[in-house]
């Protein structure tokens, strides 16, 4: 019943004129960044932290909440419709989205996104709300072992992402975890593989990464077969998902809510983890797995709310801790400290309205984002009847311009260009992308914990072994590989036999 | 034949990175498995891409076939030439001009040399117009200025499809139409730190 | 960006002679100002440089903008600003790893933290501070040390990464107690204060603008603070030299520009700041960062960054850390 009220003095908080105006504000914001490629929430919120300052820091919150959901929104549109993921969670949308694009029901696969996202919303809102202090302990009881485990077990699971051979997808898995370790040494400081150049020592950047393998590459692969642009040109089909589509996407949903919700309470990946952690899910789960692959609607569905309902229990250690668990958390802590407002256990009781508004305003601006999102499906669908000769070189200088934007560096650029040609070669030698890039985001988290649980037990691996959650996850990850590759080789046995 | 070229290459590409990642890593010390030192994960993780590398080229002799496009003799000629034109333009640029000297000109113009002469070999003509383009964008950036950087890349990105090649006059179109647009979304919008027009910084 | 200098030289660039000039004259500044901050957006530093920009524009007549340059350290906007025009119109907040640590800590860093640089104006300095878990049986430094050589492999202390001040804080903690250490690194303060909080690590050293809101909340306990004398706002931390450790210790950020500006300008600059730091508003918020702000005069500025360097170079030796 407390929450109850509690919720209801948060509605009445958010509910004011001003408050839903800036949340209105911020979603529209949101989606126009998360659109454009490389411009991510973290330059967009820093940009308009100064005009915050001089609103009441509810009101402050509430809008760059709505930026952060935005760009979440519009991140997946890109990702359908061009191929083009802004983040990790986005890089999974892709697979299934974009091939349902293609073939003619980028409505449905937006609709779908748009859907499964506000559902996801819902629930994550209510456990945030309903649970936040309990959940922290969760946080709390992840040791480094486990964290490694959890890793570990994402990387394993990431091969499934094959569309093709499992082997070489593993390959890319590692080849992406190598591609993560580029960079200054978090234990030494030493630098690795930089070849003396600075902007490396900070790692690869994810967006230059992304961008070059997916969005440049796909549009020379386009170029190339004008025959498959022509589909993209004629068939749109209805805008709306049908029956048939909207019966699949529902339980898929629902997985999707509840591997997000559970994951993005993990600070440090956490987040990074669910998206495709759901679409795994799918593709072993669902009746229509066969489909996958091919533009399957469970492969957007699910990915798409576990990313939402993530990034919603993400502030559930910004709120409770007072720790943010990524860069657009950071910049909230920023904005509440310059507020005069010290995030932490105690800003439950010292700010009530801050923190029961915030959360009544998650929800609200889910629905803005519904309301904003579903009627500009048939605008973002009129975008694929644009004939492609048009529309490439202006996805081209959206990319150039974002890859610069990100750390108004033009070596990120020129990193882009590397990797479209890297793509390029990878899509002519059937070796895929999507593994990669999550070898490449899980990759380093997964050596920081390694190392960091070594020095901390002195050495002992047992530590894996003994810490129950680790050991738990460890053993899952060895049935997930030994399933995986056991229908492999006895396929290359066969081969082998009868050729 | 049962061969699968595709994977083969692939192994081979695999092999080959790991091995290069072996040999960089030299310079890391390994340090013990309580601290493990900065060599440590990536000698795992590149000891695991060669096993990998080399089980792909393994089963590559019995799950084919599956042949690589075909290359032309142009194609592979130019491939060499380009690389051979880029490193020659990317190392003398910096005595031609010192406006190669910074924000990685000088890879820039190799690399915008290299992907022209490789332009001229029709099967990669898309990727290397792209690329050129891209690379125009980058070495135009900071000292020409948004404006102009975007109007050459927009240029040479239209080079690589045949119909604009033959209407000059669509191409101005276009430019100016994604000029007006991306002057008002990143500057008047989103103002975000560059210089407009051409000698601004 | 472009060392002006040198393209100045190559005669490419007439057109820039006016802009120059005009900086030296009466006028400056003629333009908008960049202030590069050398760190990823929403740190306290990019916080404090926008409070800070927006007080000076105002005062300047021309709007300072803010432009993140982060990377390699903080070191890669220093070393663009190093080559950069002294015209006035391209500053840089300078702070303890780029101007402080680094120069001991990169071998071949591209900027010389005095030579390259006219020093402006101090911002604002953090101190730094100890904490610990709350169950974390010893009650002072004094049984920190005894529990840390009790133990074989030496105690557990967390920083925010390899390298930081955080990170040399406690190498120097143990250099003057000879407590036996073991550092653990972490990927900045937050997940640090994590593993802290749940008791991965026991103890950990951190600034205090990103440990306040945790020790206010009990969620840690304060050990030591680095002050010469007790934080007001935290009167309960007894400092390091109430427990006989002579450390005092902070970090810190300011203003700079390239080597060469005309002392008018960085006269007027500081001037300003100081004006601007001294409002009432700039400093509610400043305290809210957790800063004490210190106006001083370019020379001491400088003077006070060269003692840094000094001072850092043999801890950052000690440390083992290292990057090149």
């Amino acid at each position: 019943m407390d929450i109850l009220g509690n919720l209801a003095h948060g509605f009445s908080v958010a509910l004011s004129f001003n408050n839903l105006l800036f949340a209105l504000v911020g979603a529209l914001i949101g989606t126009a960044i998360g659109v454009l490629p490389g411009i991510g929430p973290v330059a967009t919120i820093s940009l308009l932290l100064p005009i915050t300052f001089g609103q009441p820091a509810t009101t402050a919150i509430i809008m760059l909440a709505g930026i952060y959901y935005g760009a979440q929104y519009g991140g997946s549109t890109t990702a359908i419709l061009l191929n083009l993921p802004g983040e990790i969670s986005s890089v999974v949308t892709t697979l299934e989205g974009y091939k349902m694009a293609r073939n003619g029901r980028a409505g449905a696969a937006l609709a779908t996104s748009a859907l499964s996202s506000f559902f996801a919303g819902t629930v994550a809102t209510i456990v945030v709300a309903g649970s936040g202090p309990l959940l922290t302990s969760v946080a709390l009881s992840f040791g480094p072992a486990d964290y490694f485990s959890l890793m570990l077990l994402g990387l394993i699971i990431s091969a499934v992402l094959a569309q093709g051979s499992v082997i070489k997808s593993i390959g890319m898995v590692v080849f992406g975890v190598a591609l993560g370790l580029v960079g200054t040494d978090v234990q030494t400081g030493q630098q690795r593989f930089t070849f003396g150049i600075p902007e490396l020592s900070d790692g690869i950047s994810f967006v230059a990464l992304a961008m070059g393998m997916f969005g440049i590459a796909e549009i020379i692969l386009n170029l190339e077969k004008p025959e498959a642009r022509s589909v993209l040109k004629t068939e749109v089909g209805s805008l709306w998902l049908t029956r048939e589509e909207f019966r699949r996407a529902t339980p898929s949903t629902l997985r999707g809510t509840l591997v997000g919700t559970v994951l993005g309470i993990l600070p440090g990946g956490g987040a990074a983890l669910s998206s495709f952690g759901s679409y795994m899910m799918e593709r072993k789960v669902s009746k229509n797995r066969h489909l996958f692959g091919s533009g399957a609607i469970e492969g957007v569905a699910g990915p798409e709310a576990a990313n939402n309902a993530a990034a919603q229990t993400s502030f559930i250690p910004l709120l409770t801790l007072g720790i943010p668990a990524n860069a657009v958390m950071a910049l909230m802590v920023g904005a509440l400290i310059i507020q005069g407002i010290q995030p932490g256990p105690r800003m439950v009781e010292a700010q009530p309205d801050l923190f029961w508004g915030l959360i009544a305003s998650m929800w609200i601006g889910n629905v803005m984002l519904l309301i904003i999102n579903l009627p500009m499906i048939g605008m973002w669908v009129k975008l694929l009847q644009v004939p492609y000769k048009f529309l490439y070189p202006a996805i081209l200088v959206f990319c150039c311009i974002g890859a610069y934007s990100v750390n108004n560096n033009v070596f990120d650029v020129y990193s882009t260009v590397i990797f479209a040609v890297f793509g390029y070669m990878c899509n002519k030698l059937k070796l895929e992308p999507a593994p990669m890039l999550i070898g490449f985001v899980l990759g380093p988290m997964m050596e920081e914990h390694l190392r960091r649980a070594m020095l901390l037990s002195r050495g002992d691996v047992m530590v894996f072994i003994e810490r129950p959650i680790s050991a738990s996850m460890l053993a899952i990850g060895a049935i997930a590989l030994a399933a995986m590759l056991l229908p492999n080789l006895r396929k290359g046995k066969e081969a082998a036999l009868s050729g | 034949m049962k061969i699968n070229a595709k994977d083969v290459a692939s192994g081979v590409l695999l092999i080959l990175i790991a091995a290069t990642g072996l040999w960089l890593n030299g310079d890391h010390s390994l340090g013990s498995a309580r601290r493990m030192g900065p060599g440590y994960m990536p000698m795992l993780v590149f000891w695991a891409q060669m096993a990998l590398g080399t089980i792909v080229l393994a089963l590559a002799f019995f799950n084919g076939p599956d042949p690589l496009e075909k290359w032309t003799g142009l194609d592979a000629s130019m491939l060499i030439i380009s690389v051979i034109v880029g490193t020659a333009v990317g190392l003398a640029a910096p005595y031609i001009s010192s406006f190669f000297e910074s924000s990685y000109g000088s890879l820039g113009i190799g690399m915008l040399a290299g992907f022209l002469v490789l332009a001229y070999a029709a099967g990669w003509r898309l990727l290397a117009f792209i690329c050129a383009a891209m690379c125009a964008f980058c070495l135009l950036l900071e000292k020409g200025g948004l404006m102009l950087a975007l109007a050459v890349t927009i240029g040479i990105a239209c080079l690589a499809e045949p119909e604009h090649r033959s209407r000059p006059l669509g191409v101005l179109g276009i430019t100016i139409f994604l000029l007006a647009m991306c002057w008002w979304i990143f500057i008047k919008q989103l103002d975000i730190r560059v210089a407009v027009w051409p000698l601004q910084y | 960006m472009l060392p002006r200098r040198a393209w100045l030289a190559g005669g490419a660039v007439f057109a820039a002679l006016p802009a120059i000039a005009c900086a030296q004259g009466k006028s400056w500044p003629a333009q908008p100002i960049r202030l590069i901050v050398p760190f990823a957006p929403g740190g306290t530093t990019d916080l404090a440089a926008r409070l800070v920009s927006q007080g000076l524009g105002d005062r300047l007549g021309q709007p300072v903008v803010v432009e993140n340059r982060p990377g390699a350290g903080a070191t890669l906007g220093a070393a663009q600003v190093a080559q950069a025009a002294p015209d006035g119109l391209t500053l840089i907040v300078s702070n303890i790893a780029s101007h402080g640590i680094a120069p001991s800590l990169y071998r071949d860093l591209r900027y010389d933290p005095l030579r390259d640089f006219t020093h402006i104006a101090l911002l604002i300095e953090t101190p730094s501070v100890f904490v610990a878990n709350q169950r974390f049986p010893p009650g002072d430094l004094g049984e920190v040390v005894r529990l840390s050589q009790e133990q074989p492999r030496g105690l557990d202390i967390a920083s925010s990464g390899s390298g930081s001040s955080n990170h040399l804080l406690i190498v120097q903690f143990g250099q003057m107690t000879g407590a036996r250490v073991n550092h653990v690194p972490y990927r900045g303060a937050g997940p640090a204060m994590t593993d802290g909080i749940a008791d991965v690590v026991p103890m950990m050293s951190d600034s205090l603008p990103s440990a306040a809101g945790h020790l206010q909340a009990g969620a840690v306990r304060g050990m030591a603070v680095a002050t010469a004398a007790r934080h007001p706002a935290f009167s309960a931390v007894p400092t390091f030299r109430d427990q006989g450790v002579d450390l005092v210790s902070s970090s810190w950020f300011g203003i700079s520009g390239p080597a060469g500006l005309p002392p008018a300008v960085a006269e007027r600059l500081n001037r300003e700041i100081s004006t601007v730091l001294a409002e009432p508003g700039t400093q509610r918020r400043f305290a809210e960062l957790g800063g004490l702000v210190r106006p001083l005069s370019p020379a001491t500025y400088a003077e006070f960054i060269a003692g840094e360097v000094a001072r850092w170079a043999p801890i950052v030796q000690a440390s083992g850390a290292r990057a090149d």
